[in-house]
């Protein structure tokens, strides 16, 4: 029977990371990786001005 | 985090031994303390009982919560160029619980943030930066299983103040653009919808200024309160006067020298901006008396030759398209100009003020560079009122 494992939040990035690892006989058999924010700048530049895109893109990440 | 902790946890050592182990003489953190004294617009000798107060007491507990953020503002924090910045500030707290800086994962961390607002219950200082999304219940922002809407709730109520770094924490910012699908909103609100009485102060700015953010911190630590606040919850001494009465080219702007096109004659010799949809003239903050990041003149958006967007502005910010033109409706002369005619007896109190609202009704309604000689138009008004 399979243990599962969830690290949740991964610390020392920027964002919200969340893994999860499913273990089988002390090894990893099974993993993933997910964003756990969601903001939706690609829905938000929809319809807007290509002039202002940078100020939202640039927005992505600060770090 | 753990082992760092049981260093800080004895707390043998002063704060101005402990800056001194890092490199900064007592001559340093005095000069620092008056420069933030005179940041917060107390008297010179403010400097020193804000000096005492850091270094006599304990660090205060800081709880960081992320929520919808591209941790810019924690950048902003940890880059700044001035070579102590960034050790003042991490000796001056006790930065408990920090998503991007904690060294341990997953239940560590959440069980570290659990225990110290339980140590700390009612005298932590909470910070947050990005917005709280709440369409959905919140689902689109969860740490550790928990949505940043139920962890903000959870950790404000328990926080002696929540101080909202950024724009995104103070009023929305960018996730809450049109049409905010997430529906991104502040932490005050968020706060206040659950009725949580917590005192809140907003840092906005994309990136806000680490300074604005550390003289609030201070003064909370000097003075047991937070520093006076306008009707959004901004400090005053940071976001009380436009960025238009303090710009470097204001005086382009009242003699009607503006820059038309990016890369124009006017633009390359340093002209008004507002034409290209500079936001100064509605946007409060201090970024051209305070600068960016310690090295030097113009280093601000509008001092390298871009028009302000009025990030620190609920409604101007990610709302205003950002080359539509300011509209200026608190246009208020700049607070260098002295009077033209002191003393002339015709010229009654406040008229010059009128004339700047006159002006600034004008550049509203036609965009035209018709603000060359201010006070004389003012004076040709009288005269025919006369």
């Amino acid at each position: 029977m399979a243990k599962r494992i969830t690290i949740d939040p991964i610390t020392r990035i920027e964002g919200h990371l969340r893994i999860d690892c499913e273990i089988e006989g002390g090894s990893v058999t099974n993993a993933w990786a997910s964003g756990q924010m969601w903001r939706g700048i690609e829905t938000i530049l929809k319809g807007r001005d290509p002039r202002e895109a940078w100020i939202f893109t640039q927005r992505f990440c600060g770090v | 985090m753990n082992d760092q902790k049981a260093d800080t946890s004895q707390e043998p050592v002063s704060t101005l031994d402990r800056l001194r182990e890092q490199g900064v003489s007592r001559r340093d953190f005095l000069k620092f303390c008056t420069g933030v004294a005179v940041a917060l617009g107390l008297p010179l000798g403010m400097g020193e009982a804000i000096a005492e107060a850091v270094a006599n007491q304990k660090r205060p507990p800081v709880l960081w919560l992320s929520a919808q953020e591209c941790t810019g503002c924690t950048e902003s924090l940890l880059r700044s160029n001035h070579p102590t910045f960034e050790k003042l500030i991490l000796e001056l707290i006790s930065l408990e619980y920090h998503e991007t800086l904690l060294a341990g994962c997953g239940k560590q961390a959440e069980d570290w943030r659990v225990k110290s607002m339980k140590e700390n219950k009612g005298r932590y200082i909470l910070v947050v930066d990005g917005s709280i999304p709440v369409k959905d219940n919140g689902i689109y922002c969860k740490i550790g299983g928990k949505t940043a809407q139920s962890l903000l709730e959870e950790m404000g109520a328990q926080a002696a103040a929540v101080i909202a770094i950024g724009s995104c924490a103070s009023w929305g910012g960018i996730p809450s653009a049109d049409p905010n699908p997430t529906g991104a909103t502040s932490a005050h609100e968020v706060l206040k919808m659950k009725g949580i009485t917590t005192p809140v102060v907003n840092i906005p700015g994309c990136p806000p200024n680490p300074y604005n953010f550390l003289s609030t911190v201070l003064h909370l630590l000097t003075f047991r309160k937070l520093p006076e606040l306008d009707e959004q919850a901004r400090p005053k001494f940071a976001y009380g006067r436009l960025i238009h009465e303090n710009c470097e080219r204001r005086p382009h702007f009242d003699s009607g020298r503006f820059a038309v096109q990016f890369g124009d004659e006017g633009h390359r010799k340093g002209y008004c901006l507002y034409k290209l949809g500079c936001k100064g003239p509605e946007t409060f903050a201090n970024c051209p008396s305070i600068l960016y990041n310690d090295v030097g003149a113009g280093a601000w958006p509008v001092g390298t030759g871009h028009p302000c967007f009025g990030c620190t502005e609920k409604g101007v910010g990610f709302t205003v398209p950002l080359h539509y033109p300011a509209r200026p409706k608190y246009i208020t002369p700049p607070t260098f100009f002295t009077e033209a005619y002191p003393g002339k007896p015709e010229v009654a109190p406040g008229t010059k003020a009128l004339a700047a609202g006159v002006a600034g009704a004008v550049i509203g309604a036609a965009g035209a560079a018709m603000l060359t000689g201010l006070g004389k138009k003012d004076d040709e008004n009288k005269d025919k009122e006369e």
